[in-house]
């Protein structure tokens, strides 16, 4: 035992792209040797550059799709070798929020259809129990119970991620992964979806596993992240010791690049990773980032980087990990502005002086039924 | 005011409804965009952002939903007078697109290549050859890996970032003047974005492209935008100069929404939101929309507030502008 509910062992996936009648094949690859150990009850985040094989891995742990190469672990047993019935059982335990929350749902279902099917799929409960939970799932995604009998097409991107979100929890799962959960919200609903899931968290024990691109919603919201570049894992550690103190160059330039909320904070074009994203057909050889790497030395076009232990729980695959400059990090940004701020502390005072009156007329109200 | 920017776009008025709905879904819209100026529009989830921008290409969903009233101005034409032929021509050509569903606007049937190369040769009249030579050209300059390979594929084979830069290639092909992009970067990650942002912008500088974004993520906004339009329940509540809309937001709803984002130093508890659910259009609420869940709603809220200029070109629709006079007024 290994103390993980989800574990990736040398995990690989080819795509082919182009299969000629002659010679070989064109593939990418997609992703490339992955171990990770996800722990119970952990918030672990994936982060990487668009094309890097994020879903591709997320995909993976849930057995949507085949490993090419390697072994997905779930509670410590081989999920390729597991027989229909408990691969059903899994099913139920890992569930998945999509990143195309469109293409995800069935145009011709209701959305009270949609998010009941998973429970109908694994027989929980009686038909009016599941209709009262897909009332109450709805309810907490930020949805009306009225919009059960509405279609997709009537909601806008984000309610319909929303949607996918109340679907994913249905069947009552105990890993829930979630491909960019949040990114069609916008600020206040995902500010409320990322209590939500918080919230569930404690409450049902869930294991979160989140692929984001907002940098700041993941360091809120995680444990630990891992850090992709071209189909592998450059970097991982606890969330805040890699905002911190990133140590692989990738990882610099993305925090580098984080935009700032505030109007002419942040010199933007300076820091633009520079450099075309290497064509994942035909991955550079050696460290796969040294074509966009402002430290890449002659070693580096050569050897591969092993994903190296530096202690504290991280690893990083970079030669000059232990060589490279102190990261100058800027002062952690604050989420508004000083204008922003003042306001925002007239409207928190006004917020719990309203709260005090409703609970006060509340309590009258009590006190004068008989 | 446009000075420096001579106007591109004038939506007036601009409403949209659906059949049976009581409330309008887009109520009395009105805002400009001048030549190389960039209009970001917020607002909370299912506010009606994409249907302004989908009432302006002509690509409602008929007959479900109607441009109830107003104009929309665009190189002297009214957008939403004009017949359908008229309408595509100008579709992907002087105005181009970027949805915010990438497969709503690529058809999976086909790939990548053929579907830039079909919007260039309908526009321009160019043959196969020099329409495919674009639409290289046009995934290059969108940072799309291997683009001579892409060209043929079909969508399901890249990635969501990928597809998302496809349909900016396209959107880009034909050197619109107006492009309306609709969370263009939401699928991207910040490197990606970064590069993303600034192709827009060198379009904008050589061309004078004008650029009427929607995006949810306040740091984009804070660096692309020249004006920022609030809007909430379909209506815009606040509008003006970016450094205003975050350094002095007047709109109760604005101020919400700037106290949502998160930091990005360490966590410090939960995280805030605006309490509360918006309004159905069935129980849309009279006066301001927002007086549901807006902590300084008065009675003077059952009026439907106008939107007023609070200081030069800085414009709210609230009647307990500016909030800090009336808390202290009410304490008094
Ligand atoms: N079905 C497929 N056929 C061929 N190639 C594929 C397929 N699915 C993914 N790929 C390729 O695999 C690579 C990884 O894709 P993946 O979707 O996992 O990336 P991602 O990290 O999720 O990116 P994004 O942030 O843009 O969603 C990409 O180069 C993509 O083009
Ligand atoms: N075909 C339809 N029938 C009925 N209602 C619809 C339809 N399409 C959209 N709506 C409703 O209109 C409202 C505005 O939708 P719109 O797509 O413009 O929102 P949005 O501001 O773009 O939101 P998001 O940020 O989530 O994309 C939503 O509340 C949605 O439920
Ligand atoms: S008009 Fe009233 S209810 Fe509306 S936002 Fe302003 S204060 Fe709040
Ligand atoms: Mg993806
Ligand atoms: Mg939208």
């Amino acid at each position: 035992m290994t103390g993980a509910v989800l574990e990736t062992r040398g995990l690989e996936k080819r795509f082919v792209t182009h299969r000629p009648l002659f010679g070989t094949p064109t593939e990418v690859h997609a992703v490339n040797g992955v171990d990770l150990a996800i722990h119970e009850g952990e918030t672990f985040a994936i982060v990487g550059e668009s094309g890097c094989g994020k879903s591709t891995l997320a995909r993976m742990l849930i057995g949507l799709i085949r490993p090419s190469a390697g072994q997905v672990l779930y509670q410590g047993r081989e999920m390729s070798g597991l027989p229909q019935k408990q691969m059903r059982a899994l099913r139920r335990d890992l569930q998945f929020i999509f990143q195309d929350p469109f293409s995800s749902l069935n145009p011709r279902m209701t959305i009270g259809r949609l998010v009941e099917e998973p429970m109908r799929a694994h027989g929980i409960g009686t038909p009016g129990e599941r209709r009262e939970r897909v009332g109450r799932l709805l309810a907490r995604v930020g949805l009306r119970p009225e919009h059960a009998d509405r279609y997709p097409h009537e909601f806008s991107g984000g309610q319909r991620q929303r949607i996918g979100i109340a679907r994913a929890l249905a069947s009552g799962p105990k890993v829930l992964i979630g491909d960019e959960p949040v990114s069609a919200l916008d600020v206040s609903i995902q500010a409320q979806v990322v209590n939500m899931l918080e919230d569930l968290k404690e409450e049902f024990g869930l294991t979160l596993v989140v692929i984001a691109h907002d940098l700041a919603v993941i360091r809120h919201m995680s444990d630990r992240v891992a850090v992709m570049y071209l189909g592998e894992v450059v970097e991982t550690g606890p969330v805040d010791a890699v905002f911190d103190a990133p140590a692989h160059p990738y990882t610099r330039a993305l925090m580098g690049a984080i935009p700032v909320p505030a109007p002419g904070a942040r010199d933007s074009v300076a820091a633009i990773l520079e450099g075309d994203v290497p064509n994942p057909t035909a991955p550079p050889p050696g460290c796969r980032f040294h074509t966009r790497c402002p430290f890449a030395v002659a070693r580096c076009t050569r050897e591969r980087p092993a994903l190296a232990d530096m202690g504290g729980g991280r690893r990083a695959a970079c030669h000059l990990r232990d060589e490279l400059p102190a990261f100058d990090t800027r002062a952690p940004e604050p989420g508004r502005t000083p204008g922003a701020a003042r306001r925002f502390e007239l409207w928190r005072t006004a917020r719990s002086a309203g709260q005090d009156d409703r609970h006060r007329k509340t309590t009258q109200a009590e006190e004068t039924q008989p | 005011m446009h000075a420096e920017h001579p106007r591109l776009l004038s939506v007036d008025g601009l409403s949209v409804r659906f059949r049976h709905h009581p409330a309008n879904i887009v109520d009395d819209v009105s805002f400009t965009i001048g030549a190389g100026e960039t209009l970001c529009i917020v607002g909370e989830s299912g506010c009606g952002k994409s249907l302004t921008a989908l009432a302006l290409m002509g690509l409602l969903p008929k007959p479900a939903a109607q441009v109830a009233a107003g104009r929309a101005v665009f190189e002297g034409e009214d957008l939403v007078a004009l017949d359908e032929s008229r309408m595509s021509d100008i579709r992907g050509n002087r105005m181009a697109m970027i949805f915010q569903e990438p497969m709503t606007s690529l058809n999976p049937a086909f790939t990548v290549g053929d579907q830039i190369a079909e919007a260039v040769r309908r526009h321009r009249g160019v043959d196969r050859a020099a329409a495919r030579g674009r639409a290289r050209e046009m995934l290059e300059q969108a940072r799309i890996p291997a683009a001579e390979k892409r060209l043929d594929e079909y969508p399901h084979q890249l990635s969501g970032g990928m597809r998302q830069r496809a349909m900016i290639a396209m959107a880009l092909a034909n050197d619109p003047a107006l492009l309306i992009a609709d969370e263009p970067t939401t699928a991207l990650d910040v490197t990606i974005q970064a590069q993303v942002l600034r192709l827009i912008r060198q379009l904008q500088a050589e061309r004078g492209t004008g650029l009427l974004m929607i995006t949810h993520d306040l740091g984009v906004v804070a660096e692309t935008a020249d004006r920022v339009a609030v809007m909430y329940a379909g209506r815009i509540v606040e509008e003006g100069p970016v450094a205003a809309i975050f350094d002095d937001p007047q709109h109760p709803y604005t101020i919400g929404l700037m106290g949502s984002v998160p930091s990005l130093g360490r966590r410090s508890g939960r995280l805030e939101t605006i309490p509360g659910l918006v309004p159905t259009p069935e129980a849309m609420p009279r006066g301001c929309r927002f007086s549901t869940r807006c902590p300084f709603a008065a009675a003077v809220c059952a009026e439907t507030p106008a939107l007023t200029e609070i200081a030069p070109g800085h414009r709210v629709a609230c009647a307990r502008a500016p909030i800090e006079l009336r808390v202290a007024e009410d304490a008094a």
